[in-house]
């Protein structure tokens, strides 16, 4: 590995942590300052006295001021204790893990998808054109308007209630039953970013087709499929990569509607309900495990364009 | 004076469902699912937090053609017992994860499955025996409890009457316990046998009896809970009780699951496991239970009742229930706290087209915040009965609402401001239907809808989340049978209990009239007290109550047997649960 390569990964490494710690500060003092009182949560079942939300208070500190609060929380979590669920009772690390594979699951079966009938509807719009391209164009115009939770209505109407052919609830058990259970809120998380993606994938792809060295490979009696593959394909791909890859890093949280819709206990609909409740121990932690990903995921796509096209890859780093 | 609070109401607000702010009425809680006293327990109605997932709103009704009226007569308290085995039974919770399983901790429909009550309440709202084979009054202030002999927890250790004093000393020692208010006029308790407990009072009781049927009177073992202490019945704790099921496991966030306890006292159910699910979306629900993928879950959302009608996998059954949707004021100045802008308000709201709206044709009107059932058990039935259609029925009539307004006195250019809980679709509704009413009569409503911590701060002591509100929307019930619980908590004084009257009502004859029927030990007297306070304090309108909501249960078609009233939050409802 050279030095300059080493220079990067640690230059991305420290942007990485220094993307954290800046997210940490600023979802640690949103939730504090929006309105509502975690200790309701903290009391559990009771309606607790005066006496025992003083106690409640200083017990989790939260009579201190925002910023010594979130030196208690750093401190903590430097050293290992993610903290416990105000709500739960429960270390908040037990309460996520469970929770994480069928997130994960969820979220690389909905990019499957997405990779799939985006950019295959997208090359075959821009290839083939005519019809299939207006069909391509006009299915992509609906599935760009149509929000998660409106294509899980619908899906769960068709699929689940008239056919009967996927379930509507929960997770399942087991690889293979998790993946049927999956199916319909995988689709749900994917229409929209299929049409994006089958938009973005033919524009650049048509882009390349006019592109003069296309044109020079054309004269030069390359084979059409060569040409697609090495010339058109290979330099749209960068874009392709760098403009869904935010996107789809975006469906972790995208994700809870999707969860919620369909009563599968992910990190998505957990973060909701510990919004709702004020279960700060819980928000913090999965706000941050969701910006990680999103770093970390873009960071993985730059090095992929990297790979693919050096020389973007270059230009965008100077730019 | 006595002080007599009760506590049982719950309330809720939140996130769930609060329940009504009469007594112990669940109304989900939106928030403060805990912590109220009042446990008003709002309602779980409506869960549905995101308003957008509406299946079946297709059918919802704006106007009321096509709404099937229900007939009262045909309403179902418990279903027929089952007779054959099932392996598993699969349950949803809209009303969400429970916060504890400890009785007076929480009001949440697994709990009474596990922890077994002195007495047991039963769809009716009549009284049986329970862990005690006898519990009742030998003199005015003294009551005898005789526990029947052979009980024993899950894990085989007889129930003594240690145990039954250390559960109930827990309630009354501990103000923060839902059921401290049971407990007040308690004076002491005593081993007084083998297997006899007895409790001395400082004056006669006519709530006590009733209390021990429902969560007052469940009873923990001793050893094991002192062992367990502050983790007692949450997810990483454990419980040993004497009920027909059993605590297996608690997965936080996902489910609880239930064992039957082979060994119950009554006869081990015939469904072995019970596991309840977390679902506390209402339309993720409804189409759980129309899949078939989860067996059977009470308050279902009232929108997709064409849906839960017309399904072939299961039945949605209606039964009696106290829960009620209600508004009330919030402080003691503003025109909130003036009864002639609520009575006003409550002349310029439509009932029937209020329940065929929000509940979709699934409850009845209501004079006042005690609903009629919750004295259907009552020897004294006929004179609460008849105090009780004594009052005026609510309805329409805009002019003498706007005469009202005039009449009060109030500065009609200031928006009253009413606060529900954010995602609960039912309140929602309510509120918009406030402020129509309202506008139609020259007032001006504005909502506020507050998440769930939030809107919990409302039912603590402190005040100030409550002073930039004149009004609250909440939906409660009561889980046992009596009717004071409500009145005491939103009549009644603060210092005797009145822990939601927040606006400071105080009439000399509602007070004295409400500690008579407190401690009047002959249940004809309580009655009639009780209907004295109810002739001054229903026109007063603490709380406009809006409609009495129906018990709903939907419940797979290969099964039967379940609790169908308001009782089963404090019954053992899956005692009887099992396959046709």
């Amino acid at each position: 590995m050279s030095a300059s390569t080493i220079r990067q990964l640690l230059g991305k490494l420290g942007a990485l942590a220094l993307t954290l710690f800046l997210s940490s500060v600023v979802i640690f003092s949103s939730i504090l300052l929006t309105p509502g009182d975690p200790v309701a949560a903290i009391a559990g079942g009771r309606r607790p006295t005066p006496e025992m939300i003083e106690a409640i208070r200083e017990a989790h500190h939260l009579d201190q001021p925002v910023w010594l609060q979130y030196l208690y929380w750093i401190g903590d979590v430097l050293r290992g204790d993610l903290g416990t669920s105000f709500l739960y009772k429960a270390p908040v690390v037990d309460l996520i893990a469970p929770r994480l594979g069928v997130t994960v699951l969820l979220v690389l079966y909905t990019i499957v998808l997405i990779v799939i009938f985006g950019i295959g509807s997208g090359i075959l719009a821009a290839r083939r054109g005519g019809a299939v391209d207006k069909t391509v164009l006009v299915a992509t115009s609906v599935g760009v308007a149509m929000p998660t939770f409106v294509v899980a209505i619908l899906l769960i109407w068709v699929f689940g209630r008239l056919l009967s052919w996927f379930p509507v609830y929960g997770a399942g058990e087991g690889l293979l039953d998790t993946l049927y259970h999956l199916t319909l809120p995988a689709i749900s998380l994917a229409v929209l970013y299929i049409a994006y993606l089958s938009r973005i994938t033919r524009s650049a792809i048509v882009a390349q087709q006019g592109a003069e060295h296309v044109d020079t490979a054309m004269v030069r009696g390359i084979p059409r499929g060569r040409i697609f593959r090495n010339h058109v394909f290979l330099n749209a791909s960068p874009q392709i990569l760098s403009i869904s890859g935010a996107t789809v890093a975006g469906l972790f949280a995208v994700s809870a509607i999707a969860e919620q819709a369909f009563g599968i206990g992910g990190i998505g609909s957990l973060l909701v309900e510990a919004a709702a409740r004020k279960d700060l121990p819980v928000v913090q932690v999965l706000s941050l495990l969701l910006v990680a990903l999103f770093v970390v995921l873009n960071a993985v796509i730059d090095v992929v364009v990297a790979v693919i096209d050096p020389d973007s890859a270059k230009s965008r780093r100077d730019a | 004076m006595y002080n007599v609070v009760t506590s049982m109401v719950r309330n809720v607000t939140g996130d769930e469902p609060v329940r009504n702010p009469e007594r112990g009425n669940a109304m989900r809680d939106t928030g403060l699912r805990a912590g109220v006293a009042r446990r008003v327990r709002i309602g779980a109605l409506a869960v549905g937090a995101s308003a957008a997932l509406v299946l079946t709103a297709c059918t919802t009704p704006e106007s009321t053609p096509g709404i099937e009226p229900i007939d009262p007569a045909s309403l179902v308290a418990e279903l027929p017992a089952a007779t054959t085995e099932v392996d598993q039974v699969t349950w949803g919770l809209v009303e969400g994860e429970p916060l504890s399983l400890v009785p007076g901790y929480d009001y949440n429909l697994v709990m009474s499955n596990l922890c077994d009550s002195l007495l047991r309440v039963n769809g009716d709202f009549t009284i049986s025996p329970g862990i005690a084979e006898n519990a009742d009054w030998v003199d005015p202030v003294t009551f005898v409890i005789d526990i029947r002999p052979g009980v024993t927890f899950w894990d085989g250790t007889p129930v003594t009457p240690d145990d039954v004093i250390y559960t109930l000393e827990r309630h009354r020692n501990d103000i923060t316990s839902g059921f401290f208010g049971a407990f007040v006029l308690v004076g002491g308790m005593e081993v007084t046998g083998e297997n006899q407990v007895t409790i001395h009072f400082v004056a006669p009781d006519s709530t006590f009896r009733e209390a021990l049927s429902g969560g007052a009177g469940a009873i923990l073992s001793k050893a094991f809970s002192e062992e367990q202490g502050e983790s007692l019945g949450t997810s990483s704790g454990g419980l040993l009780c004497a009920g027909p099921y059993q605590l297996d496991s608690w997965t936080p966030g996902t489910e609880i699951v239930l064992t039957a306890n082979e060994n119950y006292w009554d006869g081990a159910p015939l469904v072995k496991k019970l596991v309840f699910k977390f679902i506390p979306d209402g339309t993720t629900l409804t189409n759980a239970l129309l899949a078939g993928e989860v067996d059977g879950a009470f308050n279902i959302a009232p929108a997709s009742r064409s849906a839960f009608e017309s399904s072939d996998q299961g039945r949605l059954i209606l039964g009696p229930s106290t829960a009620s949707f209600s508004f009330g004021p919030t402080r003691a100045d503003g025109a909130g706290s003036n009864p002639k802008i609520r009575q006003a308000l409550s002349l310029a709201i439509d009932r029937q087209q209020y329940i065929d709206t929000v509940l979709n044709g699934l409850g009845q009107p209501q004079s006042t915040f005690v609903a009629p059932f919750a004295w259907a058990g009552s020897p004294a039935a006929d004179i609460y009965q008849a105090g009780y259609d004594a009052l005026a029925t609510p309805q329409v009539d805009l002019d003498a609402a706007r005469k009202l307004v005039e009449e009060s006195g109030e500065d009609t250019s200031v928006p009253l401001r009413l606060a529900i809980p954010a995602g609960n679709k039912e309140l929602s509704q309510t509120a918009a239907i406030i402020q129509s009413a309202a506008q139609q009569i020259g007032l001006t409503v504005e909502i506020d809808e507050r998440q769930a911590a939030d809107f919990g701060a409302i039912f603590l002591d402190d005040p100030a989340p409550r002073e930039n509100i004149d009004f609250i929307a909440t939906t409660g019930y009561t889980e046992t049978p009596g009717v004071l619980a409500y009145p005491q908590l939103f009549l009644l004084p603060a210092e005797f209990g009145g822990i939601f009257n927040w606006s400071n009502y105080s009439d000399s004859q509602v007070t004295s009239s409400l500690q008579a029927a407190r401690t009047t030990p002959d249940p004809a007297g309580a009655a009639e007290a009780y209907v004295s306070a109810q002739e001054v304090f229903a026109p007063d309108m603490l709380q406009v109550t809006l409609a009495g909501a129906y018990h709903t249960t939907f419940l797979n078609n290969r099964l039967t047997g379940a609790v169908t009233s308001v009782a089963a939050y404090a019954t053992p409802w899956a005692l009887h649960l099992g396959g046709k």
